[in-house]
């Protein structure tokens, strides 16, 4: 999904079905899943890639009832609520996972540089 | 690029994890303990009673410090689900029994957060859970206690099991 030129520098992560930058400004992170953009403070994040990443695809794979084909994902004060698919999770869980994955090597990244600068000092 | 993670949290997901985890069992302690303390109240030991209804009193607090420490660090704290408590007891020694062994588990879960405190470098968490380490060293002390209560005073006697209660609400008094 293409990405606005603006945030080109701030993104994290990006797949066919959306991406998610981080906003140094508000301190928080957007995610674009699907044309529906949300904003979250970390926490928020957090907790949102952890509800989806706790659903249990398997379960709604072998039941074979009409409402096991979707499942309402709901974040804090309703910023994202919508009936997604198997498929829509999966990918979801894709954007997400991946979004987590850029925010904590980006922390890594900036302990080991603060490192080296640390040991210029010395 | 703003490290947004670090500056959100100081937890490391995985110590977060086994955190949770602590205040679950501290809070599940608690409804232990309070079904003890109800128990124990409804076959007469009084005194007792009052004993366990305490313990209860203090595992909540226990359970309190862990999850507003979790907050306090920019962590995520989880209200821990109510689980099902056991409501009988098959004697007064074996409500004591079953307390010590809540108290080693509480003990080894401790334990196991500071190990991973340590692999993940986290001195602050450490030191935090120090008070735990201190805190289960007498739980668990007290908890023998009543046990080796059981031991000197026979609860068969005219008097035994009067004289038990009586005794075992003293101890850590």
């Amino acid at each position: 999904m293409a990405v606005n030129n603006n945030f080109k520098n701030d993104i994290l992560f990006e797949s066919k079905n959306g991406y998610s930058y981080q906003c140094d400004k508000t301190n928080s992170i957007i995610i674009n899943f699907s044309g529906i953009t949300s904003k979250y403070k970390v926490q928020d994040f957090l907790i949102f890639q952890r509800k989806v990443n706790s659903v249990d695809i398997l379960d709604m794979l072998y039941d074979l009832s009409d409402k096991c084909d979707f499942k309402l994902i709901e974040t804090t004060q309703k910023k994202f609520s919508r009936n997604l698919t198997i498929c829509e999770i999966v990918q979801l869980r894709e954007l997400l996972n991946g979004t987590k994955f850029a925010l904590v090597l980006n922390s890594m990244l900036n302990e080991v540089l603060s490192d080296v600068a640390v040991s210029y000092l010395d | 690029m703003k490290d947004l993670l670090r500056r959100n949290t100081a937890l490391n997901e995985g110590v977060e994890k086994l955190l949770n985890l602590q205040s679950k069992i501290e809070c599940d302690a608690s409804t232990k303990y309070l079904a003890m303390a109800a128990w124990l109240d409804r076959n007469g030991y009084v005194e007792t009673a009052e004993y366990m209804y305490k313990q209860s009193e203090e595992e909540r607090e226990h359970f309190l410090k862990v999850f507003k420490y979790i907050t306090e660090m920019g962590g995520i704290a989880i209200t821990p689900d109510v689980s099902k408590v056991q409501q009988e007891f098959e004697s007064f020694r074996d409500v004591f029994e079953i307390a010590l062994q809540n108290e080693i588990t509480v003990t080894n879960a401790v334990n196991k957060v500071i190990a991973k405190c340590r692999l993940e470098n986290d001195y602050a968490t450490e030191e935090f859970m120090m008070w735990y380490v201190k805190e289960q060293r007498e739980e668990e002390k007290n908890a023998r206690r009543a046990l080796e209560l059981f031991d000197l005073i026979d609860e068969d006697s005219a008097c035994g099991k009067f004289e038990l209660d009586k005794q075992i609400a003293k101890i850590g008094v």
